[in-house]
């Protein structure tokens, strides 16, 4: 196991390179750099020209990019064109708030949506199973911001004044410093991810459920409970453990999103101004972020499919 | 230049700005006492001697002011002199000051730092002369030497600030101390429009030895913190020459890059006030018994650029056509919400040489297809190209795209992000749009109309153009000057490459505890983004 291990982290950096060459490429075919777009409305051909020469801009693209990566094999991820700041210490607090809403969002969602999952899988046909079935459904069907946005009319601004509406953080401050602003985003993206894992659970479960083994425990007078939790569910959990790895990779990426609603100080809403700002280093550190986490989560999420496997299990030996 | 403002026209604000307008005759003076400009009236028509009174009452001093501003992100800076999005231009206006600015309601030319801007034999040479006891921030007093310092760091060939492409023509090798609060000024060509150049708020005086990591101003807040793309804090400063103001102990100035998280946090308290409420939100807000919001008319104008040099624009007719097709009072309802003016394809409303006499243009489909079939042009087929850089710009491309429809003529458009638009192609689109402030005529004219103009988005190159111009440059005589510069503005109204359909309204929001807002024509949120002017009422 420890091989495939090994073979998958290779692969994974192998991954991480191409994205780094893919993302390189899309930034600079996008139209203007980043001294046009600093400057923006103010950018008379003098200061475009004084810029691009501060900025390095000029040089070519194969060295830029040979810079960056020396860079990053060295520990050290460039300074962003629009902050002349370390991009580590940019984003030092940012990635710990990101991933502090991503961590929250799933220790909530995971079980939730599980337990929901078999929850709606016992109760198979049943009003409230169709009533849960259809409110998943529309809530994978609503893009996020939508969600968000309800989320904020309900409990921010119009109805209830319960928690922020945008989560404005003291500036050297991080957001487990300040729990109350996680709350909305977290709801939000527990909101998007959540139906996704319950539908696929309910739907493993269900198929366990008919299995024969099942009905063997159910005949042999095992408690429900015991049938449920002991036989059906450790069972039905390998395809599930897949989406969720699939949905908190996809949060890593769909965070973007959340934190633009919010205005949440994370990588996500970083991302987005360094784009605008055509700033290289920060756009490729937050992409190959994000970019790692998939890979890991997908690392995890096979180990951990193996682990609950017996047969992938013993095989893998 | 840039910045931003926004719309509308808000009948519940109409009394105030009335009383405002009334208020603000004569009461405007250039002395440093005479400053109760920005302070408002209150209801009785009074002009408030006392600092501390406001359209909503009287104001107490102390408290802790929250302010959302629109935008913001990693290239926010604090530098005095490279503010180019709304969250710098407020930093600017609160931290530093200009040697003269326009008043928020655009009247007259307020000294700030200088006692007097005046020209010498012809207005080739200025002469500066300073106000006596204003200090720095560190205590330091205000000499010739900062004057002479922040022009050169401004017009700094190696590395040009904003303000480079307004006052580029300060002759900088002649800059000349004549005594310690004197400063001659010589410029490359006589402009009498000079002071309004520089009393730009991007040209604010500094120390000579100006760090812009821990930036010093004459401004009436002082730097404390400062987070790129999350927020700065200031502190009053307690030698503000003004007296009495500002009124506040400290403000926040929090960045807001989505519009509607920024109307979120004043909806939940989170901040008092905000700029560049969107009209389509002003009813919401309106109705919110916590909150107050002024709309008030600006001379923000958001055209159409048109270049004259290209096809199809290079034909006259087919500019006239397109000014023709704009349905301009169906434009400001459906882009603005109701929350602008109608405009005439001409800028400056507001400076006395404006040419208000000729006639508004309206939209006549007929003669705009009978121009576009003698130019040759039906069924013409164009580009618009729009981005996202200020409110209600892609939308009032997709209501033009609409109205074209009705002369037969088909209009693309293309909505860029904002790095495109200011790409390598900007400045040379050749059917595009953009945002200016109010601006006095010739200040306009120097930045986008002339050959030379840093910002001549139209390619409009007229020999006799500038030739109208550089006469009243040199003109003192302020009936002559109008005079000329009618002729200049008929042809801009004639073959020009703008079309101006309005000019917007900026909309302040701001919790009902707080007083002190004026209107502001100027363009600029909350007048001149003067924080000083706001306090808590009592």
């Amino acid at each position: 196991m420890s091989k495939l291990i090994w073979r998958r982290l290779a692969l994974g950096l192998l991954t991480l390179w191409l994205i780094s060459l893919v993302v390189f490429a899309a930034v600079l075919a996008l139209p203007g750099d980043a001294a046009t777009a600093i400057l923006g409305k103010e950018a008379t051909p003098d200061r475009v020209a004084a810029l691009r020469d501060q900025l390095h801009l000029e040089d070519s693209v194969v060295s830029q990019y040979l810079q960056w990566i020396g860079g990053v094999l060295s520990g050290s991820f460039g300074t962003s064109a629009a902050t002349q700041q370390p991009v580590s210490e940019l984003l030092a607090d940012r990635v710990g708030n990101t991933l502090f809403l991503v961590f929250v969002a799933s220790i909530v969602a995971i079980p939730l949506s599980i337990a929901l999952g078999v929850w709606m899988a016992m109760r198979r046909d049943r009003p409230v199973d169709h009533v849960a079935s259809t409110v998943t459904l529309v809530l994978a069907a609503l893009p996020e911001f939508v969600i968000g946005i309800g989320l904020v009319l309900l409990f921010a601004t119009s109805v209830f004044q319960w928690f922020p509406a945008v989560s404005l953080l003291p500036p050297g401050e991080q957001a487990w410093e300040h729990p109350e602003v996680v709350v909305l985003p977290a709801a939000t993206l527990i909101l998007a991810v959540t139906p996704y894992i319950s539908r696929i659970m309910r739907g493993s479960t269900i198929e366990v459920l008919e299995s024969e083994y099942v009905t063997m425990a159910r005949l042999k007078g095992l408690p429900e409970r015991t049938v449920i939790w002991r036989h059906a569910v450790p069972n039905a959990i390998v395809p599930a453990i897949q989406v969720a790895a699939l949905q908190l990779a996809w949060m890593a990426g769909g965070v973007v999103v959340v934190e633009y609603v919010f205005s949440y100080p994370g990588i996500g809403a970083a991302l987005v101004d360094a784009v605008a700002n055509r700033d290289m280093p920060v756009v490729q550190t937050v992409t190959m972020l994000a970019a790692a986490v998939y890979v890991v989560m997908n690392l995890i999420a096979d180990i951990a499919t193996i682990m609950v496997t017996p047969k992938l299990r013993t095989a893998a030996r | 230049m840039s910045n931003d403002d926004k719309h509308g026209w808000d009948e519940y604000a109409i009394t105030r700005r009335q009383v405002l307008q009334g208020a603000v005759i004569g009461g405007m003076t250039l002395s440093a006492g005479g400053l109760l400009s920005a302070c408002g009236g209150d209801d009785d028509g009074g002009e408030g001697g006392t600092p501390a009174q406001s359209a909503e009452g009287n104001l107490t001093t102390g408290g802790v002011l929250r302010v959302g501003a629109t935008g913001g992100g990693a290239k926010d800076t604090i530098d005095a002199h490279r503010p180019t999005v709304d969250t710098d231009i407020m930093r600017c206006w609160n931290l530093y000051e200009s040697l003269a600015v326009r008043t928020p309601d655009f009247s007259e030319l307020q000294m700030l730092l200088a006692e007097s801007i005046e020209p010498e034999k012809t207005p080739k040479t200025w002469t500066i002369r300073l106000k006596q006891g204003i200090t720095f921030h560190n205590g330091k007093p205000v000499t010739a030497d900062d004057v002479i310092f922040s022009i050169q760091r401004i017009l700094d060939p190696k590395d040009p600030k904003v303000g480079a492409a307004s006052i580029g023509y300060i002759d900088q090798n002649q800059l000349k101390k004549l005594d310690d609060r004197t400063v001659r000024v010589t410029l490359k060509f006589a402009n009498a429009g000079f002071p309004d150049d520089l009393g730009q708020y991007f040209n604010a005086i500094v120390p000579t030895d100006y760090d812009p990591e821990n930036p010093v101003g004459t401004g009436p807040f002082q730097y404390k913190s400062f987070t790129a793309g999350q927020q700065s804090e200031f502190t009053k400063f307690a030698d503000y020459w003004e007296e009495g103001k500002p009124y506040v102990d400290s403000v926040t100035i929090i960045d807001f890059p989505e519009a509607d998280a920024r109307v979120n946090a004043l909806l939940g308290g989170q901040v008092d006030a905000i700029d560049n409420l969107p009209a389509a939100q002003l009813q919401s807000v309106k109705a919110n018994p916590n909150l107050r919001v002024l709309s008030s008319e600006t001379g923000a104008w958001q055209p159409f650029t048109m270049r004259v040099d290209q096809a199809p624009f290079d034909d006259v007719r087919v500019r006239q056509a397109f000014r023709l097709i704009v349905d301009r009072e169906q434009m400001i309802q459906q882009v603005l919400s109701g929350q602008g003016s109608i405009a005439n394809d001409l800028y400056a409303r507001y400076d006395p040489v404006y040419a208000s006499d000729l006639p508004q243009r309206k939209q006549d489909l007929e003669q705009a297809k009978s121009l576009l079939k003698q130019a040759g042009q039906e069924g013409l087929s164009v580009e618009l190209v729009t981005a996202p850089v200020f409110q209600g710009i892609p939308e009032a491309a997709q209501v033009f795209a609409e109205q074209a429809k009705g002369a037969g003529v088909n209009v693309k458009v293309r909505k860029v992000d904002s790095g495109t638009f200011y790409g390598d192609n900007y400045l040379s689109w050749t059917f595009a749009q953009d945002f200016w402030a109010s601006r006095v005529y010739l200040s306009q004219v120097a930045q986008g109309d002339l050959p030379e103009s840093p910002f001549n988005e139209t390619h409009w190159k007229e020999p006799r153009f500038l030739d109208l111009i550089q006469q009243a440059r040199a003109e003192i005589d302020d009936a002559k000057r109008k005079e000329i510069l009618h002729e200049a503005q008929t042809m801009q109204y004639e073959e020009g490459g703008y079309i101006i359909p309005y000019f917007s309204n900026i909309i302040d929001a701001y919790g009902a505890k707080l007083g002190g807002f004026v209107e502001a024509k100027c363009g600029f949120p909350f007048g001149n983004y003067w924080l000083k002017n706001v306090g808590f009422l009592a």
